[in-house]
């Protein structure tokens, strides 16, 4: 998870789509009352809600009649009110959405385990070999005229992705957390590098360190270990930001 | 001296613009414009502020595709497109010199060729090969123009397309930037279209002056203006 977060951050942000992590963190919980309804495992269902949702939000982004905020809060907002409907009509007295909400990463199984080193293998391994299309593709997709379709396409590739690092999240860290995993170790290792390439090294270097130090300190201290994992990402950052600050100073 | 209202028909022409109109929220940005730019030439279309530059060349790209009228470009023809350049974006992210490139130039070759390449690429638009590897944020606005026009040049266009490459440019290095584009056109063989509001700088350099301002209101040929003495630039003015 860590290494996800660490290595598509640093392209969600350039992308300014931070807020989709959220957005697709709630279609995820729409997919997980679905799946409910249907009487299939909660996380599967919302992998299928995710691919579905994020080629919808790619095709309206790219029909420019709408802006990404609004599209956001669209699907955001339209996500939990399915959710809530969906689980309310399955009327399943167990299900809770805390766990999918906050993460349950002391609860995976060994099935969960093998679905989320398939999944981080496939997106290591695609957002390898798209490197510089997807930089493109998330830096400037409409100006790069001369390939024509491609940078869109490429851009559909770097939604599908980001769907499979938040359906990850969602088992791991938590919906409502991913976004912070996704965007922090970016914005505390942007001032120390020089390149694109450095600056995703960083970033998953701090996102390995955050996780961790949160899940060694959650063996210790009674806090949920989502909770601690985000608290060290912040503190990392804070770190980072006085040294940053010192370093000006030096310099002047 | 007096400038005929534009409408030139050439037969080596590689861009035609057809009666092109748009309209945004009942207000016209473009009226009726047609024009045709003709193969291995440099085209300047100047015009103020809001006079529709900018989106009659997201109209010519396809980047914008609601317009009435019609756009012709040959399907053989490469298009690389260099948009205006900011140097205010306190967002953007850490990128190479060498990653900026890389991005745009979709070939799968070794990466010791792209190297030379790239090296190469920047020695011909006058920046060192040491800066390949250096932060992007870190070049001057002259020196991004010139990266930006290497990448485009790594692409092999038979069409260059120029939103104000003079915008994040200082004064003192104007000059020898549309020079660069001038030989460039010439030594590649061409066809430029560039964007800009600086009628001083690109009237030497180019070999057709369009004036928009909403509509094309004149052809404002260079050679006219040489033997007007200068006097026409004054009337470019006059009529954006």
């Amino acid at each position: 998870m860590a290494v996800l977060t660490g290595m598509l951050g640093p392209f969600v942000v350039q992308s300014r789509q931070s807020i989709a992590s959220d957005m697709f963190a709630h279609v995820a919980l729409a997919g997980i009352g679905g799946a409910l309804l249907v009487g299939v495992g909660p996380w599967w269902g919302a992998l299928p809600a995710l691919i579905f949702v994020s080629t919808l939000i790619w095709w309206l982004l790219n029909s420019g009649r709408y802006s990404p905020d609004a599209l956001a809060m669209f699907f955001l907002s339209g996500g939990l009110a399915l959710a809530l409907a969906f689980v309310h009509v399955a009327q399943d007295t167990v299900f809770s959405f805390e766990n999918y909400l906050f993460g349950s990463i002391l609860t995976l199984t060994f099935i969960d385990l093998v679905a989320i080193l398939v999944s981080t293998s496939l997106v290591v391994v695609v957002v390898w070999y798209f490197w510089y299309p997807l930089l493109g593709a998330t830096q400037s997709p409409r100006y790069l005229i001369p390939f024509r379709r491609t940078p869109q396409v490429v851009q559909l590739l770097f939604f599908w992705l980001l769907a499979i690092v938040v359906w990850v999240g969602i088992k791991t860290i938590g919906g409502l957390l991913i976004g912070a995993l996704l965007v922090i170790p970016v914005l505390t290792a942007r001032s120390w590098a020089s390149s694109f390439k450095q600056l995703v090294v960083l970033s998953t270097l701090v996102s390995v360190f955050s996780v961790s130090l949160g899940l060694i300190t959650a063996l210790y201290v009674d806090l949920p270990p989502s909770s601690l994992i985000i608290g060290m990402a912040i503190g990392l950052f804070i770190l980072q930001a006085v040294a940053s600050s010192a370093r000006r100073n030096k310099r002047v | 001296m007096r400038l005929q209202p534009h409408l030139l028909v050439m037969n080596n022409s590689v861009i035609k613009v057809n009666n092109v109109t748009k309209a945004v929220a009942g207000r016209r940005l473009l009226d009726d414009v047609s024009f045709e730019v003709a193969e291995q030439s440099l085209v300047s279309l100047i015009g103020p502020n809001g006079a529709g530059k900018s989106t009659l060349l997201k109209i010519i790209l396809g980047l914008d595709t609601q317009f009435e009228g019609s756009i012709v470009i040959g399907s053989k023809e490469r298009v690389q497109y260099i948009p205006q350049l900011s140097m205010t974006d306190e967002h953007q992210l850490p990128m190479s010199v060498y990653e900026y490139i890389a991005i745009a130039t979709n070939r799968l070759y070794s990466k010791n060729k792209q190297n030379v390449d790239f090296k190469q690429a920047l020695i011909h638009v006058g920046v060192s090969a040491e800066k390949l590897y250096q932060s992007y944020t870190s070049l001057s606005g002259g020196e991004r123009q010139r990266v930006a026009i290497a990448r485009a040049l790594l692409g092999n266009p038979t069409i260059l397309v120029l939103d104000e490459p003079l915008a994040a440019v200082d004064y003192a290095s104007r000059s020898g930037l549309y020079e660069l584009i001038r030989h460039l056109q010439q030594d590649h063989k061409m066809t430029v279209l560039l964007v800009s509001h600086d009628i001083d700088s690109v009237l030497p350099l180019s070999d057709q002056v369009l004036c928009l301002n909403t509509s094309l209101h004149t052809d404002c040929h260079p050679s006219q203006f040489v033997t007007e003495g200068g006097a026409g630039s004054r009337t470019i003015h006059h009529h954006c």
